[in-house]
């Protein structure tokens, strides 16, 4: 049988004390940087139901960000809008589905990513530890940043109801919107599903697979690396993210995941300071987390918190 | 090659075969090199480069087992994505102490993008309008060459050689002898254009679109995608094959893959998904050890 999995697991990351003080410069050296949004139609994913555009977008160091944006063709007055956030090494989907369903709705790939990685490509395995000891050149202060400002180009879009914005991912794509609802006030609820990027240092003893081991192989070649390491990544946890976050807030966790493990995952729900949030635990389920029965849940979700509260 | 299935193409066999020619006329022209940022304590990996026809390089991964071989070996075939995994992410790397590992990167795929750059989505119609220029022909022979390569490795137990992936495992375990064991998760290639059409999601969801902007092009894309269809290379595969369906109701359930698993000439055993990574990956990891005479699988750490 598999372990019994503590629900009061805590991390053992410590929130740095300048922790908003960081990521507020972060922030101020974005808002320098114009966004320069370009939607390019895309007739090949365009259908008489939807419209698909590439977006693409300038972000933190001036690197060039793609995305994908879909939004319904019929509408009527504003839309709710959703943010879609990428897995680590999988590319962002074309979120038709949730056009399908009324949304407008962007998946953003951030640097690095396929189409953003003419200017940036560490690349997989490598995102995860490129400059891994200076959290002022560290892959992910980037990274952050250009799923971040997909709420930007929301906001840029005429159709789009600034004030039912919701985002949503799973894996690394949880991680992120762990970040994205704690940094950006737009973002009205939050869908965080096996959650990556939270509890780094818990995470390479809990697991030993990719993409965590990653962090493993580096500390293996480089074991005098591990204090500026742990010290680094403790402003890119998920974990110092979460009591930020205000919005509504669901999370599904897989007490077999292999990947992220769901010790993690416990202790970022613990850590989220939104006073509505729910925890959805499976057991009997893997780094998918539940999704095939979970997806329903993330649907009711957002249709109560965007969709509802547009009528 | 041989195929005795009624859909597959009059030309299936020599249109496969001229692929195989080419590739014969194309040297390897393998260049190992060590990745000592991935070695352990109980494993060393490579970098290996090789071509493929074209003609075309390709990058794989290569993980060595600490201590005396030969080892029994797992090839990754690509999986549809652009990024090629040391081993697949959630494996516990532990295996590659019991395991010589070898993970492909096809033509397009990351770190064998080079002149050719993949899309995602857009690499399954690439060139879907004429069999010869089909992307996906090209990958085949890069997974043909990729098994070549491992079989060439004196580490490895030939007895004992698995390959692990979606479509491209079954296409490589068919076009070359070799693969004693097979565990294949069909995803792409099996009535395609047919799946697509009940499908929403991409990868399916490319034929939709490309059917949407190119509908006269409908009939050439069943042409092309008839050489592809996993029927038509089941019977040449020999090994001892798991074969990973869907779950009960979904597109590629245990019933849509009984044609692929009845011509299959090795013992097939057919798994039905329980919509969990994790039951379905200890199935997956219980079959291997058992084929292979293991006492126990290796497993990650919460699947313990």
């Amino acid at each position: 049988m598999p372990r019994t999995i503590p629900s009061d697991y805590r991390c053992s990351v410590q929130k740095p004390a300048d922790f908003d003080d960081f990521w507020n410069a972060v922030l101020a050296d974005a808002a320098r940087i114009p966004l320069n949004a370009e939607s390019a139609p895309d007739p090949l994913r365009t259908s008489d139901e939807l419209e698909t555009f590439q977006v693409f977008y300038d972000s933190l160091d001036d690197i060039r960000i793609a995305a994908w944006y879909c939004v319904p063709r019929e509408r009527q007055g504003k839309l709710p809008a959703m943010v879609f956030l990428p897995g680590y090494q999988s590319d962002p989907a074309v979120p038709k589905d949730w056009a399908r369903r009324g949304y407008a709705a962007i998946a953003a790939a951030p640097r690095g990513k396929l189409r953003s990685n003419a200017q940036f490509n560490p690349g997989y395995p490598n995102l995860l530890t490129h400059n891994i000891t200076d959290r002022n050149t560290y892959s992910y202060r980037g990274f952050y940043v250009d799923a971040w400002r997909c709420v930007d180009y929301l906001l840029s879009r005429p159709e789009v109801d600034p004030d039912r914005i919701g985002v949503a991912g799973s894996s690394q794509g949880g991680g992120l919107s762990v970040t994205a609802a704690a940094m950006r006030p737009e973002v009205k609820a939050a869908s965080i599903g096996a959650p990556y990027l939270c509890g780094y240092m818990d995470a390479i003893a809990l697991t030993h697979t990719y993409p965590y081991q990653e962090i493993n192989d580096y500390l293996r070649l480089y074991p005098e690396s591990r204090a500026d390491v742990e010290r680094a990544l403790a402003y890119f946890d998920g974990v110092s993210f979460a009591d930020r976050i205000t919005c509504p807030a669901i999370v599904n966790i897989g007490l077999q995941d292999n990947v992220c493990p769901p010790e993690t995952g416990y202790a970022l729900f613990n850590a989220i300071a939104s006073e509505d949030k729910r925890l959805y635990a499976y057991d009997g389920h893997g780094h998918e987390a539940g999704r095939y029965k979970h997806n329903a849940v993330i649907a009711d979700f957002f249709r109560k918190h965007l969709q509802d509260a547009g009528d | 090659m041989t195929n005795a299935t009624a859909t597959a193409p009059a030309d299936f066999a020599a249109y496969w075969q001229r692929a195989l020619d080419e590739l014969a006329h194309t040297p390897a022209a393998p260049e190992v090199s060590p990745l000592p940022i991935r070695d352990t304590d109980y494993a060393t990996m490579y970098v290996v480069k090789l071509t493929s026809i074209g003609p075309y390089r390709l990058f794989a991964y290569l993980s060595i087992p600490r201590g005396e071989g030969p080892f029994p070996a797992i090839y990754f075939t690509p999986k549809y994505q652009s990024v090629p995994e040391p081993i697949p992410q959630g494996s516990p790397n532990y295996l590659r102490s019991r395991f010589a590992t070898f993970a492909l990167a096809a033509r397009g795929q990351r770190n064998a993008d080079s002149p050719y750059a993949a899309q995602f989505p857009g690499l399954l119609t690439d060139g879907i309008h004429d069999p010869q220029a089909y992307i996906f022909r090209g990958i085949a022979a890069d997974s043909a060459r990729g098994l070549e390569y491992l079989l060439s490795r004196p580490e490895v137990d030939a007895a004992r050689v698995a390959a692990i992936g979606n479509d491209i495992a079954l296409i490589a375990a068919a076009l070359r002898q070799g693969v004693t064991h097979l565990i294949a998760t069909p995803a792409l290639f099996v009535d395609t254009a047919d799946l697509a059409a009940q499908a929403s999601d991409y990868p399916l969801e490319e034929i939709n679109d490309y059917l949407n902007l190119y509908p006269d092009r409908a009939a050439a894309l069943r042409e092309t995608l008839a050489y592809f269809d996993l029927s038509g290379f089941a019977d040449s595969v020999s090994a001892a094959t798991l074969l990973m369906a869907g779950a009960s109701g979904s597109l590629l359930d245990a019933n849509r893959l009984s044609a692929v698993s009845a011509a299959i000439k090795g013992d097939v055993s057919v798994y039905e998904s329980q919509s969990s990574s994790y039951k379905d990956g200890m199935r997956a990891e219980q079959w291997l050890a058992d084929q292979f005479g293991f006492a126990e699988p290796i497993l990650p750490e919460h699947w313990q």
